[in-house]
C-alpha cells in the first residue's frame, strides 16, 4: 500500500468570507477529527476570488479542497467533505 | 512632511499614599508654526492643594508662553495670581517652560524658562552640554523671597535631548540610600549611561527609566511627586499604509513602485491589494494562522512588507481602538494589535488609498461596519493626529 497523498485545504480569510462564517472555520483544530486533521494540510489564503464571481452559484465562505472551490461552507460541511476526502 | 521630529513624553509617580499629583505636566503643539510648548510645575506641598497650585501655574505659564508677552511679566502675573497656603502663608509653585520651535534646517530652537525647579539637562548624543542661563530677578512686590528666573536660549540638533524634572527626582533617596539625595549630578550620569547603552532610546523610555530609578532610590515609597519629561530631536520614523487596489489595473505597477521606493515600515491592508503586491513583487504571501481573533481575520507575511492584514474589518477595528485610546496590552494577539504597535512606533504615517470598488463588499449580507474606505482612513488619521500627535498624509490611487 503506497503512502496516501495529503489533502490540501485552503480556507479563504478575505473580508467577505470571514464575516459570513469563515471565522468559525478557522477553529478547525477544535471541530475536526484528529485523524482527519492529520491527513490534511490546512492553510489560509487571502482571497479565493469566489465572492467576486457574478456567476457563482454558492456564497461565501469559500474553502478550496484539492483545487476544487466549495462555497456556503460550515463547520459540519467541512467535517463531512474532509472526512470523505481523507477516508476515500 | 518634516524631516525632523520632536519626540516629547513624560513619566510620573505620585508621592506615596497620594492619589493626585502635585507635579503637573502640560504639552501642546501648534502645528501652524511648528511650535511645541511643554510646562512642568511643582506645587507647594502635596496632594490636592499642590495640584491646584501646580495646575494653575502650569496652565497660566502655558497660555502665556503662546502670547507675545514678556516672560518676566508673565511670571509676575502667575505669582500674583496663586492662592496662598493656609499653613505656610505663602503662595508658591515652581515651573519650567520649554518653548520649542522648529523653523528651518535640522535645528530646533528652545526658549527655556526655569523657576526654582532643578536645572534642565541637555545631551548632545550621550555628551552632556553645560551652559549658563541668564538670571532675571523679578523684584516683585510682596514676594516672600528673592525670585530669580533662569532664561536660556538653546539650539538642539538631531540626536539631542532636553531632560526636565521636578525636585522629587533630584531629592530621591535623601536620608536613605544617599544622604543628600540623588542630586543633579546623579541624574546627569544616570541619563548619560542610559543614552550610551541605548543611543536611540525614546523620550518615553528615558523618562520612565529616570522616574523608576528615582522611585527605587526612595525604596519604592516616593517622598515627593517624581516627574520627568524628555524632549528628543530626531529623524522621523515613517510608515506607509497601503489599502485598496488602484482604480485601474494600469496603476498596479505604480503602487508597487511607490511601496518599493518608500523608506520606512510598510503595511499592506487588504487581501486583494496584498495579492497585487505579491504578484508584482514576485514574493509569496503566506497567511499566519496563529494570529487572529473572532473579530479580525489573520494577518499574513510577505518578504519586504512589515505587516500584511485584511482590509476593512481590520482597519475599522484599528480606528475604534485608536479613537478609544485602548492600551495595546489589552488587545488580543491579532492583526489590529500588530497594526497599532506599528502606528505607535511611527512619527509620520502616509496612506495610499486605492479607489477601486470591491464588488464583494456590495453584498447586503455584509455587516454595516464595513464602511467606505475613505471615511475609515479619515477616522484613522484624525485619531492618530488628535490622540497620538502623529503626522499623517494621504493620497489616492
Amino acid at each position: 500500500m503506497g503512502k496516501k497523498e495529503r489533502i490540501s485545504v485552503k480556507i479563504c480569510v478575505g473580508t467577505a468570507c470571514f464575516v459570513q462564517g469563515g471565522a468559525d472555520l478557522l477553529l478547525y483544530n477544535e471541530f475536526l477529527d484528529p485523524v482527519v486533521l492529520g491527513g490534511c494540510d490546512i492553510e489560509g489564503v487571502s482571497c479565493l476570488g469566489g465572492c467576486k464571481d457574478p456567476n457563482a452559484k454558492d456564497r461565501p465562505p469559500y474553502v478550496q479542497i484539492d483545487g476544487v472551490i466549495h462555497g456556503d461552507m460550515t463547520q459540519e460541511k467541512l467535517c463531512k467533505l474532509l472526512s470523505e476526502a481523507v477516508h476515500a | 512632511m518634516n524631516d525632523i521630529f520632536i519626540d516629547v513624553d513624560y513619566a510620573q509617580i505620585y508621592k506615596h499614599g497620594q492619589k493626585i499629583g502635585g507635579d503637573v505636566f502640560l504639552l501642546s503643539r501648534n502645528p501652524e508654526n511648528d511650535q511645541i510648548v511643554c510646562t512642568l510645575s511643582d506645587g507647594l506641598g502635596s496632594g490636592v492643594k499642590a495640584n491646584v497650585l501646580a495646575s494653575l501655574t502650569a496652565r497660566m505659564a502655558h497660555k502665556l508662553s503662546f502670547s507675545p508677552m514678556d516672560l518676566t511679566h508673565s511670571a509676575r502675573i502667575i505669582m500674583n495670581t496663586l492662592p496662598v497656603c493656609k499653613e505656610r502663608k505663602i503662595s508658591y509653585a515652581t515651573f519650567t517652560i520649554a518653548d520649542i520651535r522648529h523653523e528651518e534646517g535640522e535645528e530646533v530652537k528652545v526658549n527655556l524658562v526655569e523657576y526654582d525647579n532643578p536645572s534642565a539637562l541637555v545631551f548632545r548624543g550621550a555628551n552632556s552640554y553645560l551652559w549658563q542661563p541668564e538670571r532675571i530677578d523679578l523684584e516683585r512686590e510682596g514676594a516672600f523671597k528673592q525670585e530669580v528666573l533662569g532664561h536660556s536660549q538653546l539650539k538642539l540638533s538631531i540626536g539631542s535631548r532636553l531632560v526636565i524634572f521636578s525636585d522629587g527626582v533630584t531629592q530621591a533617596g535623601m536620608g536613605k540610600a544617599l544622604p543628600l539625595g540623588w542630586r543633579l549630578e546623579g541624574v546627569r550620569s544616570f541619563a548619560q549611561a542610559q543614552i550610551e547603552a541605548n543611543p536611540d532610546i525614546s523620550s518615553h523610555d528615558l523618562a520612565q527609566a529616570i522616574v523608576c530609578r528615582a522611585h527605587s532610590l526612595d525604596r519604592l515609597s516616593a517622598k515627593d511627586d517624581i516627574t520627568c519629561m524628555v524632549v528628543y530631536v530626531r529623524k522621523p520614523r515613517r510608515t506607509l499604509v497601503v489599502t485598496g487596489p488602484p482604480f485601474t489595473v494600469e496603476h498596479d505597477q505604480d503602487l508597487v513602485d511607490k511601496i518599493s521606493r518608500f523608506e520606512g515600515k510598510k503595511i499592506v491592508s487588504g487581501g486583494t491589494t496584498a495579492q497585487i503586491v505579491s504578484r508584482l513583487l514576485a514574493k509569496p504571501l503566506k497567511v499566519d494562522m496563529s494570529c487572529w481573533s473572532p473579530q479580525v481575520p489573520p494577518c499574513s507575511t510577505m518578504e519586504g512588507i512589515d505587516l500584511v492584514t485584511e482590509g476593512m474589518l481590520t482597519l475599522s477595528k484599528v480606528a475604534i481602538a485608536l479613537e478609544q485610546k485602548k492600551p495595546v496590552r489589552s488587545l488580543p494577539n491579532d492583526a489590529v494589535r500588530k497594526f497599532i504597535q506599528v502606528m505607535q512606533e511611527s512619527d509620520q504615517v502616509h496612506f495610499i488609498v486605492g479607489t477601486k470598488i470591491n464588488e464583494a463588499h456590495q453584498d447586503p449580507n455584509i455587516p454595516v461596519e464595513i464602511g467606505i474606505r475613505r471615511t475609515l482612513i479619515g477616522r484613522l488619521r484624525k485619531a492618530l493626529e488628535d490622540n497620538y500627535l502623529k503626522e499623517t498624509s494621504q493620497e489616492y490611487i
